[in-house]
């Protein structure tokens, strides 16, 4: 079930055309990868200087340029460390190319998101409102809402009630709504998701 | 260029190299250009299994040289620099300390605004909605493209959609015509306290 999502009201003076979806600066990460840089060449450059004033080589550099001679490129550590260095070169490339602050959804004032935790405390909180709900849990993904609620309630109208808090949700993107109900022992055992609007 | 657009970029670079290196490495060491019979340039590196990472022959072969270890040392000084730069970069508060307004045409007046000034009577306002919990406001970006960004808790029985009307039409509203940028963007990041139950419950609505 898809909350269509209405025309945005003509009050809203900022023309709202696509949302963009926000963009992470990776601030954490670049400081990382800085950081790493700035030990590694400070080392280099310390060792190179000092060996070019006299002093010997400092051992961990004697034992690096050892190691890197007499290993063949079909050593396991050589094998480890090259496929170590793949695998982080891609996880670096997707941290460029993918948006990132995947915790957020927009919503379509431009500029304006919110956590999908805060989706679902919403609904969280609009569901224990209802009556004979003892239980309640939501799971907002980015395009869906998963509820399941534990209790006695009648799972149509429960999704009928949610349906309509979460389209209060001013979200720019789709966004699908599933409601489980699970039956407390004692009681007929239903499963129900309801249907597809 | 912005800080972001220079963090991923620099990010790219690093993974790129990491990957390449990575990838030289596993096709040599598998002999994969042998295996696969494929053809590569006399100068390809890293293509036997039996070839040593880095030898000794190749690590000297330039030491010689006049050249080589003023080389070495400038683009590591450059390196270091850079990295220095960079690290600094994602430290630094951004945005503008004072915002400099545009003057009604009296003669010789210049308007500035403390930026702390601003966030305190948006954050204030904004706090003072129904539902709020709290809002922390910062001034980011420069003084010709100001962007204010704000954060606010909304308690979890609120209305997203009432805030975000109450937001734009009072706070933001008050703010864009007092400061006389009709076009102040902003970026507004909503947030619901979990807690926000009332210690005594409400009779449940019948439906």
């Amino acid at each position: 079930m898809t909350v269509q999502n209405p025309a945005p009201p003509a009050r809203d003076a900022e023309a709202p055309g696509p949302v963009r979806r926000p963009r992470s600066p990776r601030t954490a990460w670049a400081g990382l990868v800085a950081v790493a840089v700035l030990v590694i060449g400070g080392g280099l450059l310390h060792d190179v200087i000092a060996v070019r004033t006299g002093h010997p080589a400092r051992p961990w550099r004697a034992e690096l340029a050892h190691q890197l001679a007499v290993r063949h490129l079909d050593d396991t550590p050589v094998r480890i460390g090259a496929g170590i260095a793949v695998l982080l070169g891609l996880w670096f490339c997707r941290l460029a190319l993918a948006p990132g602050l995947r915790r957020r959804l927009s919503l379509r004032r431009p500029g304006a998101v919110i956590d999908r935790a805060g989706v679902a405390a919403l609904i969280a909180d609009r569901t224990r409102d209802l009556a004979e709900v003892d239980e309640v849990a939501v799971r907002v993904r980015r395009t869906r809402t998963r509820v399941t609620v534990s209790g006695a309630a009648d799972p149509v109208l429960i999704q009928r009630h949610l349906r309509a808090e979460l389209a209060r949700i001013p979200l720019a993107g789709p966004h699908q709504l599933d409601v489980r109900v699970r039956r407390l022992p004692g009681q007929a055992g239903e499963q129900a998701k309801g249907p597809a609007g | 260029m912005s800080r972001a657009a220079v963090n991923r970029a620099m990010v790219a670079v690093v993974g790129l190299f990491l990957l390449v290196g990575g990838v030289l490495v596993l096709a040599g060491g598998f002999d994969l250009y042998g295996r696969l019979g494929l053809r590569h340039p006399g100068w390809w590196p890293l293509t036997s299994p039996d070839q040593p990472l880095v030898s000794v022959a190749s690590r000297t072969r330039w030491t010689d040289r006049d050249w080589w270890w003023p080389t070495v040392i400038g683009v590591l000084v450059l390196l270091l620099a850079g990295a220095l730069w960079w690290t600094f970069a994602q430290l630094r508060r951004s945005g503008p300390a004072v915002l400099q307004l545009p003057a009604p045409d009296n003669g010789g007046v210049a308007l500035r605004l403390r930026s702390r000034a601003l966030e305190q009577a948006v954050e204030a306002e904004t706090g003072d909605l129904p539902d709020v919990l709290g809002a922390r406001v910062r001034l980011v970006g420069d003084q010709r493209r100001p962007l204010l960004r704000v954060v606010v808790r909304l308690r979890s029985s609120g209305r997203p959609d009432d805030l975000l009307e109450r937001f734009h039409t009072g706070p933001l509203a008050h703010a864009r015509t007092s400061l006389g940028l009709p076009d102040l963007p902003v970026d507004l990041r909503l947030r619901v306290a979990t807690s926000g139950r009332k210690a005594e419950p409400e009779p449940p609505r019948v439906l």
